[in-house]
Order: structure tokens, then sequence, then C-alpha cells
């Protein structure tokens, strides 16, 4: 019998949906402006469409082939659990369902907030952060929706209250496999946007600034509406896909490693079950209440702006830490101040690791302005000192990491580390708690993109000095947010990834149970039936120790797979870049007028040469993702797996984090020395910040992000093909 | 078809065209197939002077519109000493060109000296280019460089002043922040020097320059003279810059992107 309390969940999910209706609808009654400004937002709007057209195709193949692998491995050789191609399809479904209305939402909102901006800085600011909120509430609302159905039907199909407790891992670990169709989806919208965006951005920037001589967003270069798509499905489609996966990931790990750990108390199991998903729902409540704090005044300055969102998501976080204290007091969970201490654990690491990302990424402080010092020696002292800046940036987040892993493992275990079980259900809800408030967190992040598209139109439309002004302040604004809310979203992943080795272990005993196997046989002659065995069990039974060739074998394939994966999308976004670059100088050369804006040029083309070059380089980076744990796997059976999803975790973690840390102070270097220190535009200074500007633009748009959703799908695919790995590996 | 007489400073060349200023400016940046982009400068010039050196009488006869009658976009009359034989009287506007094309009218008005700045900076742009650190005004620094009985002059002189910010007082200690010329420390030592040595007004600093001019380091507008008269011609504030003449700034701000 499902717990009453369970019912807020779906009740959340749905009150999230309906707010992001009503703030869509709130938006969609402003203007768009003038004609021109209605022209430029109907071209970003075809091209962005355009653009998840051609991906769904792609990304809709690629789906087609892996449910109908899954239902032959369920249906043909009973290799893995029945549910899951729906499951697959499912979070594969949404996931893509939430970047699409994120995305839909962004297009509006530009020419909307641009034309707001023509009055007030605040109603721009408003129709901005509300429209990115509809990104962050469809995120969540999808998510726990998506949870909620699945948990309703597989308890029909698998009662809680029959099986002394084993239906509830069946059910958690069942549910858990509809994340690996959400990182598959992340992954494409993630991989295919930050190509698609940077292929725009430095192939129109290489002809058009560099070549041409005309600035940024002027409407004369024919890249400008496809590096204002790329904003869109990068930043927006691509960052929701990613958080989307992270929060269910985070919530079924969370739930798969509760069912586990209380195995054999059926009352506390289902509590620990829905305890995350019950954080998650109070998390959504307070996340709109916190969108509605965030306003400012007219002629506000950029520390009053960033104070206003800050203000939102702090006063949110604050509540959070309350009020689930409340709702675990409710649920009478088994230790429950360890299991808050774990949650007020997740939101102080996402606030260290954010803050972190601030101090390394910001101008106003020191690392940056020591990037854009060395300008003043050439573009190769800037690629030093912006990679050393990255690589020592990792720390705090790491420690922070780290110290996260610890406490909330100390606290949900009540001090003691062998009580594994509950130690890592405790680093679950950690991540569970840092992503409570995705609602609100990730609307400063799309609220970004669209404030970025909002200055874009208000360029190419020729708005007032006034109005440029507010957008700049408003996109100055979405910077500084899009760099926390990175660095938020790979501290989420770097937990979830870890909440998702522990639930790989969780999947093994169902793997082993359907294929017919009851105990876990050891050398020693000792028995332990499958059903009961511990985790440590698991882990002594294949072996899984540092001293066995295999697990680091596997250690060493994850961690190679984080720098391959990096340099495939690097080179990627090199190559459909000087696609864009042949493109841009062709229309210059071949279609007259261009340049003194006496003709119009073909916009359509770019879009359709970045999305072409996006979808063809993003399938070998992501077909890798998925091969390598399968065939790892297969060869080298369970130590391997865990080696590699350990390996690319610990790799991809830090790889993310330097990228991301990098190519965000690069950028930020450059925008200070354009703000008129060390000799200001056009100096040398600012010519070599410029070349670093470029190098960090796949770093943070394209590689760094997509290395959450490398960790996360292999983990997911490790999980998923459990089944085939404990049947049929060769070693 | 009307022909039209554009003094360009870079290069120095007397140029006869069927274009209005805006379309010549544009033209003579970006040329018709937009394979070529430079910064461009001229002047208007009226067509009532008469020059042994510079062969404009049958101009009619040598500006004629093409065979399928498009407007004759540039004939070349002169490349070499024009400045000198064009009469101060005859020169109208002057335009400023961006590397891709967008052109500002710059007209003239006198020039009223309200500055307490010790020294200065001159980018003379034609007939010859160096970078010379001064501490005269603009009107001395013409008188003097374009005085022919001295060994060192020319007979008229383009030049625009460059900001300093505080170097222009304190070249000691100022910061440089936004000053963004080349060796700035050796222009520092220069505008040291004409502080300890005031019975030296100016020394150069770069013999000749060959890089475009970044036009928001003009101080105050550009200067034609000779040792009689001089000519200002104010830019805008940046202010109007950014609001009336908001494209053509922000062309201007991404000029020197020429790798």
């Amino acid at each position: 019998m499902i717990n009453g309390i369970f019912w807020t969940v779906p009740i959340a999910s749905i009150i999230a949906l309906a707010f992001a209706v009503l703030f869509f609808k709130q938006m969609m009654k402003n203007s768009e402006g003038t004609d021109r400004m209605v022209t430029i937002a109907e071209h970003i709007r075809k091209g962005a469409m355009a653009y998840l057209k051609q991906q769904y195709k792609v990304v809709g193949i690629f789906f087609l082939i892996m449910t109908l692998l899954f239902s032959i491995m369920a249906y043909g050789f009973n290799l893995q659990n029945p549910w899951v191609p729906f499951a697959f399809l499912t979070g594969g479904f949404f996931s893509g369902l939430a970047g699409f209305f994120g995305m839909k939402t962004a297009t509006y909102a530009s020419a909307r907030t641009a034309n707001a901006a023509i009055t007030s800085l605040n109603g721009a600011l408003k129709i901005a952060f509300r429209s990115g909120a509809v990104m962050g509430l469809v995120v969540v609302g999808l998510g726990l929706l998506d949870i909620s159905i699945w948990f309703i039907a597989l308890n029909y199909f698998y009662p809680i209250e029959i099986g002394d407790g084993h239906n509830l891992v069946i059910i958690t670990t069942t549910m858990l496999t509809f994340g690996m169709g959400a990182s598959a989806q992340a992954l494409f919208a993630r991989v295919g946007g930050g190509i698609f965006t940077k292929a725009a951005d430095v192939g129109g920037d290489l002809v058009g600034k560099v070549e041409a001589g005309i600035p940024e967003d002027d409407p004369r270069n024919p890249a400008t509406i496809a590096d204002n798509v790329g904003d869109n499905v990068g930043d927006v489609a691509g960052m929701g896909a990613d958080l989307y996966e992270s929060y269910c990931g985070s919530i079924l790990a969370t739930s798969a490693l509760g069912a586990a750990a209380f195995m054999g108390n059926s009352d506390m199991q289902l509590k620990a079950v829905i305890a995350p998903m019950l954080i998650a729902a109070v998390g959504i409540i307070l996340s709109i209440l916190g969108i509605y704090l965030v306003k400012t005044k007219e002629g506000a300055t950029q520390k009053e702006l960033l104070e206003s969102l800050s203000r939102g998501i702090n006063i949110s976080s604050i509540l959070v830490i309350v009020f689930s204290l409340g709702i675990l007091y409710l649920v009478d969970i088994e230790n429950m101040m360890g299991i808050w201490g774990a949650i007020i654990v997740g939101l102080a690491t996402g606030t260290v690791i954010g803050k972190a990302t601030e101090y390394y990424t910001s101008a106003t402080y020191k690392p940056t302005q020591k990037i854009a010092k060395s300008t003043e020696f050439g573009a190769a002292t800037v690629i030093i000192s912006g990679l050393g800046t990255g690589m020592i940036s990792t720390t705090i987040p790491v420690l922070a990491v780290v110290m996260g892993i610890i406490l909330s493992f100390l606290f949900a275990s009540g001090f003691n580390f062998n009580n594994m079980g509950l130690g890592l259900y405790g680093i679950g809800i950690a991540a569970v708690g840092m992503l409570s408030t995705l609602g609100i967190t990730l609307a400063t992040d799309a609220y970004g993109p669209i404030a970025d598209n909002a200055g874009g139109n208000a360029e190419m439309s020729g708005l007032g000095e006034e109005v440029r002004k507010r957008t700049d302040a408003l996109d100055s604004l979405g910077n500084t947010t899009a760099a926390t809310g990175k660095g938020f979203a790979i501290g989420s992943a770097a937990l979830t990834a870890l909440a998702l080795l522990a639930s790989y272990i969780e999947e093994l005993r169902i793997g082993l149970l359907r294929i017919g196997e009851t105990v876990l046989e050891f050398s020693n002659g000792t028995n332990v039936s499958i059903a009961t065995a511990t985790l440590t069990d698991f882990m002594n039974f294949y072996d899984v120790n540092l001293m066995n060739p295999k697990v680091l074998v596997g250690m060493l394939v994850g961690s190679m797979m984080s720098f391959l994966f990096c340099g495939l999308t690097m080179n990627a976004v090199g190559r459909a870049a000087s696609k864009m670059v042949e493109e841009v100088r062709r229309q210059f050369r071949e279609i007259p007028g261009i340049l003194e804006g006496e003709s119009v040029p073909d916009y359509a083309r770019c879009v359709e040469i970045s999305t072409k070059g996006a979808q063809r380089e993003m399938l070998l980076p992501a077909s890798l993702a998925i091969l390598v744990p399968i065939l790892v796997g297969l060869i080298m059976g369970v130590p391997a797996v865990v080696g590699l999803m350990v390996g690319a975790l610990v790799s991809g973690f830090v790889l993310a984090v330097f990228m991301a840390n990098s190519g965000g102070s690069w950028d930020n270097a450059k925008k200070y020395i354009e703000e008129g220190h060390l000799g200001g535009k056009g100096s040398r200074a600012h010519k070599a910040a410029i070349i670093g500007d470029t190098v960090g633009d796949p770093f943070k748009d394209t590689s760094g992000p997509s290395l959450n959703i490398l960790i996360k799908l292999m983990s997911m695919v490790a999980i998923v093909m459990s089944g085939l790995t404990v049947a049929f590996s060769l070693l | 078809m009307e022909i039209n007489l554009y003094l360009s400073i870079m290069p120095e060349a007397l140029i006869a065209s069927m274009l209005s200023p805006q379309e010549f400016g544009s033209y003579f940046a970006v040329g018709t197939k937009k394979r070529t982009r430079g910064q461009a400068m001229f002047f208007k010039l009226k067509r009532d002077f008469k020059s042994d050196y510079l062969k404009i009488d049958d101009i009619e006869k040598r500006c004629v519109p093409d065979e399928d009658g498009t407007p004759k976009r540039s004939k070349y009359i002169s490349i070499y000493r024009v400045l000198e034989h064009v009469p101060m009287k005859s020169i109208e506007n002057l335009y400023l060109v961006t590397d891709d094309g967008r052109v500002l009218e710059l007209k003239r008005e006198e020039y009223i000296d309200n500055e307490n700045d010790a020294l200065h900076l001159y980018q003379q742009l034609g007939p010859v280019r160096p970078l010379i650190a001064s501490s005269l005004n603009p009107p001395d620094f013409c008188k003097i460089l374009t005085d022919t009985t001295q060994p060192v002059s020319v007979p008229k002189l383009v030049f625009v002043e460059l900001i300093l910010n505080g170097l222009a007082n304190d070249p000691e200690n100022a910061p440089l922040d936004n000053i963004p010329y080349q060796n700035i420390d050796h222009m520092r030592g220069c505008l040291i020097n004409l502080k300890k040595k005031p019975s030296k007004p100016n020394k150069t600093v770069v013999r000749s320059t060959q890089n475009d001019i970044l036009y928001r380091t003009c101080k105050n507008g550009f200067f034609i003279g000779d040792n009689e008269t001089m000519f200002y011609y104010p830019m805008p504030t940046r202010e109007k810059l950014e609001g009336e003449y908001y494209a053509w700034w922000k062309s201007a701000l991404t000029q020197g992107f020429n790798y």
C-alpha cells in the first residue's frame, strides 16, 4: 500500500507544470515589439525548431534501435527487466520534452524581453527570468511526474506489501533504468547542442569579426541567427535535458539505495524510497516561492541584479532545509536527523561549488584578473595561465564533493563507516538535497540565453542605447549565473554518479536472480543468498579491489574515455566551425550588398550547416559512451565495469570542472579587458584574450558540460546492461 | 552624374568619384566583391581650386560612368604629394571609415583650447606617420611642424590627438588602464622625458606607424593645417556615438582584429 504522503509527489509535479503553463501564458501576453524584432525572433524560432526536428529524427532512430535491442534482451533471452524498453522510452521522451518546452519558451521570450527593456529593467528581468523558470519547472515537473507514474504503475504489478520488501527493490531498480533513456537523450542534446552553438559562434566570429570586421550580433553576418539559435539549443535544451537526467537519476538512485539499505524492514524501506521524492516535491513548491521573490528596481547595478537572483535561490534553499526536516519528521524515517544532515550537506556542497566557480571565473576576483594580465605577453601565456587556473580551480569543488561524500555518509550512517547501506543512501540524499531547488536554479541558467538573445535582438533591431544597456546588464548577469549553474550541474553529476555506482550493485542482484542464480558461492566455500547479500558481499564475490587487474584496467579505460570524449567533441567543433567559415565567406562573396546592409543574408543555410554538422559529429562520441561500458562488461565482467565507472567519474568530474572554469575565466578575462583594463578593446592584450576566449568556447560550452552526461550515461548503460554482463562476460 | 573630389589620407591620394561620400567610403573600405577591407579617411574637396600639380581640369573627361551606366566609383588623379597641393580653403568635411565600410561624417568647428593637459600624444596621418609625444597644444604643434623654414617640417599636416588619460599630467605614476598602444613603457619614458626637459617640446615615440587608427583612442578630434590655418574636426561625444552613430561606433570598436 502506497503511503498517503506519497501523493504529495505527483501533486507537486502537477503544480510545477501548472506554474510553468502560467508563466508561459504570462510571458506570451507581452508584445514581441516592432516588425523587425518579430522577424528576428521568428528566424531564431524557426532555426531552433528545425534543429530540434532534425535532432529528434536522429535520436528517434537511435531510440528505436535501442528499444528493439532491449526488447530482444528482455523478452527473447530474459536478460533484462521486461519494463526496461518502456522505461527507456519514457525517460528519453520526457527528457526531450523538457528540453523542447524550455527551448520553445526561450525562443518566444527573447524578443519580448528586449521589448520590455525599452521601458523597464525590472519588466525585462521578470520576463526573462520567469521564462527561464518555465524550463526549471518543466524539468522538475516532468521528472517527478514520470517518477510518480512509474512508481504507481509498478506498484500495481509488484505490490509493495507483498514479497518482504523484495518488490520495492524491483520497483526502484526498474525505475532507475529510465535514467538511461534520459541520459541518452541528454547526451545527444548536450553534445549536439554544444557542437551546434560553438560551430555557429566560432565560425561566425572568425569570418564576421576577424575577417570582415563586422561586430558581434550584426545582422549582416549570416551566422548571427545560427549563433542565437545555438544559445537556445545548447544552453536551454541541452542544459534542461542534462539536469532532468541528474534530477531523476539522483532521486531514483537514492530510492534504490534506500530500498536496499532497509531490506527486511518493509515499513522503513518504503519510507526511505519515498523520502527523496518528497524532498524533491517540497523543493518544487519552495522554488516557485523563490521565483516570485526575484525582482529588481529600475537602474539596478550589476551587484543588485545578482542579489535579486541570489535572494530567490537562497531563500528557497533555506526553506528547503527547514521544510525537509518537517517532511522527514512526518515520514518518521530512521536516523531522521542524520538524513536531514545529509540534505544540508548536499545544499552546502552545491553552494560551495557554485561560489568556487564564481571565484575562479568572475573578473571581480584575482584568478581571472591574472589571466587577463597574462594577455600582455601574448596568446601563448593566456593559454598557459587559463589552463593553469582551470586546473587549480578543481581543488575547491573536488574537496567540497569529498567533504560532501564523507559528511553525508557519516551523518546518514550514524558515524559508522561499516553501515555501508545507510551511508550510501546519505550520499544519494545529499545529491537530492543539492538538486531539490532545481526549479529555481535551472531558471537562473535558462535565463542566461534568453537575456543573451534579447541583447542580440535589440542589437539587430537597432533599439536605442538605453535598451541595449538594459539588455547588456541582463546578459552580463546571465553569464555569471550560467557559470555558477555549470558548476552546480557538475557537482550534482558527481554525487549522482556515485549513487549510481552503488545502485549498480543492486542491479547486479536483480540481474543474477533473473538468470536463475540464488546464491553467491565464495572461494572459501561459504555461500550467501543473493536476495539478502550485502553490498560488501557483492564486492567480495566479484573481487572488486585495487589489486584486481580487471578493476585497474576498467579505471584506466574509464579515465581515457573522458579525454577521448573531450577530444572528439572539441575536434567536432573545429570541423563544424570550418564549414560555417566557408559558408559565411561564400555568402559575403556571392550575395551582393550584404556588408552594406542592402540585402539579407541566407540565415537558414547557416542554421542548416550547423545542424547537419552537429548531428554528424555527435554520433561517434555518443555511440562510444554507450558501447564502451557494454564491451567492457562483456569482455572483462563486473570488476572492470565498476572500475570503468569509477575511472570515468573521477577523471570526468575533475576534467569537467577544469574545462568549464578555464573556458569561463578566458571568456571573462576578455570581457575584463573590454571594460577598459590593460589597454582595452583593440589592444594587443585584447587580441590575445580573444584567442584565449576562442579556445575556451568549446571547453566551457561543448566538451566540459557534456562530460557530466558522459559520466552518468556510462553508469546508466552499465546498470541497464548488468544482466548482459553477469550472463555473458568472457573473463 | 555629379563628380566629387576626395582627398584620401590613408593612403594619400586625390580621387574623383561619382559616388556620394557615404557610398565612396563604403566602397573604398571593402570594394565591390567584399574581398578586401581596410580603414579609410578622406576629406571632401570643393572643386573650385586650380593646381598646376594636380590635373583636375579634364576631370569630366576622365571620370565617366562605366559602359553599363554604372557611376564611376573611383578615378585616381594623383597619389603623390597631394596633400601639400590642395588649398586649405577647398577642404570640406572629413569622413572616417571603419574597415568594414561604415562611414562617419565630421564637420569643421573652431578649436577652443580649454584643457589643462600638460602632455599630448599626436598621431600624424599625412604626409608622414610618426607618433609624437608633445608638450604643445594642437595649434602650436601644427604650427611648428608646418614651419617650412625649419629643417624638419611638412607643408601641410593631418593629425589626430590620442588619449593619454592620467599620463597626460602624471606620466610617472598614472595607470595605463584603457590605453591600447604598443610599446607602452617606451611611450611612458618619452612623456617623462618631455616633462623633465621643457625646452624640447616634441619627442618621437614611433618613427612610422603602420597600423590602423583605433578611433576610440581619439581624444578630441582630427586636425589639418598649414602654417597659416588649422581646421579642427571634433569627434562626437561618447554618448552621441553610442546613441546616434551606434552602427559606426560598434564597427569602430571591432577594429584591430586584423591578424
